[in-house]
């Protein structure tokens, strides 16, 4: 029989997955409802807010930004 | 988005009996007719508008080609949603079924009226009979319903980007009611005095007029219902307004207590214009006029529209007053401060001078930009829309390095892209997924697919079930 499951379907390169994958796993899988390959995943939709803030969380943590250029 | 889109968003919503309502004012069919279908359904609608008995659906697949399926099934898609069109199984008695196509009679019946005239009905509203010493000016109306419309915007951004109460033409005292509609559609935030415009009042500021009018409009829409107003009435009114002429008066004695009621509101956005508030006409604006046509409405004066004569040109929002140089400065002949409040959501502004502000968009402006909600396609359009005219000479409006730079400061913030619908998956047979694939894929509500996995996602899933369902049988 056919199933639906209804979430929110985050497409994004290898990179971020694994990224996504690692907070997922540290907070008790609470976000991904399943891997569907390299660069899509399948989110709980109410979480996807959260999920998105956490990311961008760590990649300030883990990406050092390139001083900008602001010189006027 | 497109203005209508969105519109069309909100009334393929609607349940069947919203519908049927709906399509007995000719009016409203006819703006339906006019703004919401795509041309493919409008041939549909068009051929089948006079057509006694019910059509084939194998004639209709003989109209097209192998390689039109797809737009096909979009055109059926929108005309099914919105209960234009019937479908109806027959059984013959040899036993084969066949699928046949019939318009929704009062549709039919209440487009034919729209477009050859005859019946008795005043869906087209009544000019007033009274033609008053104090008649307005269709230049008063344009300056009306700028003021009335920049006073929204600019309450919103103006407060967010520290510019509020500055006087100078804009920044007039908007309504309660419009705050509150504001608030409600998640415009703006308050809290206590303060005013916070949020990510979807910005997607809403650099939409173009006619977006705004309908996305506003389509807050109140909701809303009705908690006013005591029904939603029809107020529907069918909106599309009313959509077929009158500017410069020209309408009587009020003509329309139902909650039409009444909406002339409020509605003179508040600028929409309508009326002298007093127990006036016993009201004259439509710009605003209203447009509401139905896909032509801009505030900025961009177009000749396109049948019901609009050519018009003096509005200083509104000016067009063309924004120079970008390669090295990322921007100069923006306005003094206008709701261009002002606008451009410095995402550039940083460095001087002003009476009628010149210049600033530079730097990595910081974007990305701050980009973190409250605006998207580098808004604004570039944004800033193609209202390039200087010497600019508007070049081949590429804005210089190809500004623009990259604009998306690649977007990608850094946005890394992932995301869609709601539903996962598709555990298929029986290799067989049943294709199909259901192939039909998802028709319909133009596929996002992705992987064969190795059979399993699909969609972004919507009632025609799917009802597929399915119908294959049960």
């Amino acid at each position: 029989m056919v199933k639906a499951v209804k979430g929110t379907l985050v497409k994004c390169d290898a990179s971020i997955k694994a990224m996504l994958v690692d907070i997922d796993e540290k907070h008790g899988h609470d976000f991904i409802i399943e891997e569907l390959d390299e660069e899509h995943i399948l989110v709980k939709d109410t979480k996807i807010a959260e999920l998105k803030s956490r990311l961008q969380g760590m990649m300030k943590e883990r990406l050092k930004e390139p001083e900008s250029s602001g010189s006027e | 988005m497109s203005s209508s889109s969105q519109a069309l968003e909100y009334l393929e919503q609607q349940p069947l009996k919203t519908h049927t309502k709906l399509y007995e004012q000719p009016s409203t069919v006819l703006a339906i007719f006019r703004c919401m279908l795509p041309h493919l359904a409008k041939t549909l609608v068009m051929a089948m508008l006079y057509m006694t008995g019910p059509f084939p659906a194998d004639d209709l697949d003989a109209w097209f080609r192998a390689d039109g399926k797809k737009d096909k099934g979009k055109a059926l898609t929108v005309l099914d949603r919105l209960h234009i069109m019937t479908t109806a199984v027959a059984v013959a008695v040899t036993g084969a079924r066949t699928t046949t196509y019939g318009l929704a009679p009062r549709f039919a019946t209440s487009l034919r009226e729209a477009l050859t005239g005859g019946g008795s009905h005043r869906s087209f509203g009544v000019p007033a009979s009274t033609t008053g010493a104090e008649r307005v000016t269709v230049h008063f109306l344009e300056q009306y319903a700028t003021k009335q419309w920049e006073n929204i915007l600019f309450y919103m951004v103006g407060s967010t980007v520290g510019l509020a109460g500055g006087g100078e033409g804009v920044g007039g005292e908007v309504g309660e009611g419009t705050k509150a509609l504001l608030k409600m559609g998640e415009f703006i935030h308050i809290a206590g005095r303060n005013v916070r415009i949020t990510k979807k009042g910005f997607e809403f500021v650099l939409r173009d007029t006619n977006a705004q009018v309908w996305s506003l409009l389509i807050v109140y829409l909701q809303n009705a219902p908690a006013l005591g107003m029904s939603e029809t009435d107020v529907l069918s009114f909106l599309f009313l307004l959509g077929s009158l002429s500017i410069g020209q008066d309408y009587t009020t004695s003509t329309l139902s207590p909650t039409q009444l009621q909406m002339l409020e509101d509605l003179s508040a956005f600028g929409i309508v214009y009326r002298p007093s508030s127990t006036s016993p006409s009201f004259y439509p604006t710009r605003l209203a006029v447009t509401l139905t046509s896909d032509s801009g409405s505030l900025q961009q004066r177009s000749t396109t529209t049948t019901t609009t004569p050519k018009e003096t040109r509005g200083s509104a929002t000016e067009k063309g007053f924004i120079i970008i140089e390669t090295n990322y400065r921007l100069y923006a002949y306005t003094n206008s401060l709701l261009s002002i409040a606008i451009l410095s959501l995402f550039t940083k502004l460095t001087t002003r001078f009476p009628n010149l502000v210049s600033g530079k968009l730097t990595r910081d402006s974007i990305s701050r930009a980009v973190k409250l909600g605006i998207s580098s396609a808004q604004i570039i359009s944004y800033l193609q829309a209202h390039a200087h005219p010497q600019m508007m000479r070049n081949t590429t409006i804005l210089p190809p390095t500004v623009m990259d730079q604009i998306r690649l400061w977007e990608y850094e913030g946005e890394r992932v892209e995301t869609t709601s619908g539903y996962v598709m998956k555990e298929f029986e047979s290799e067989k049943e997924y294709r199909d259901l694939v192939e039909y998802a894929e028709s319909l133009g509500v596929l996002v992705w697919r992987s064969d190795a996995r059979r399993c699909f996602f969609v972004d919507q899933i009632d025609q799917i079930g009802t597929y399915l369902q119908r294959k049960k049988k």
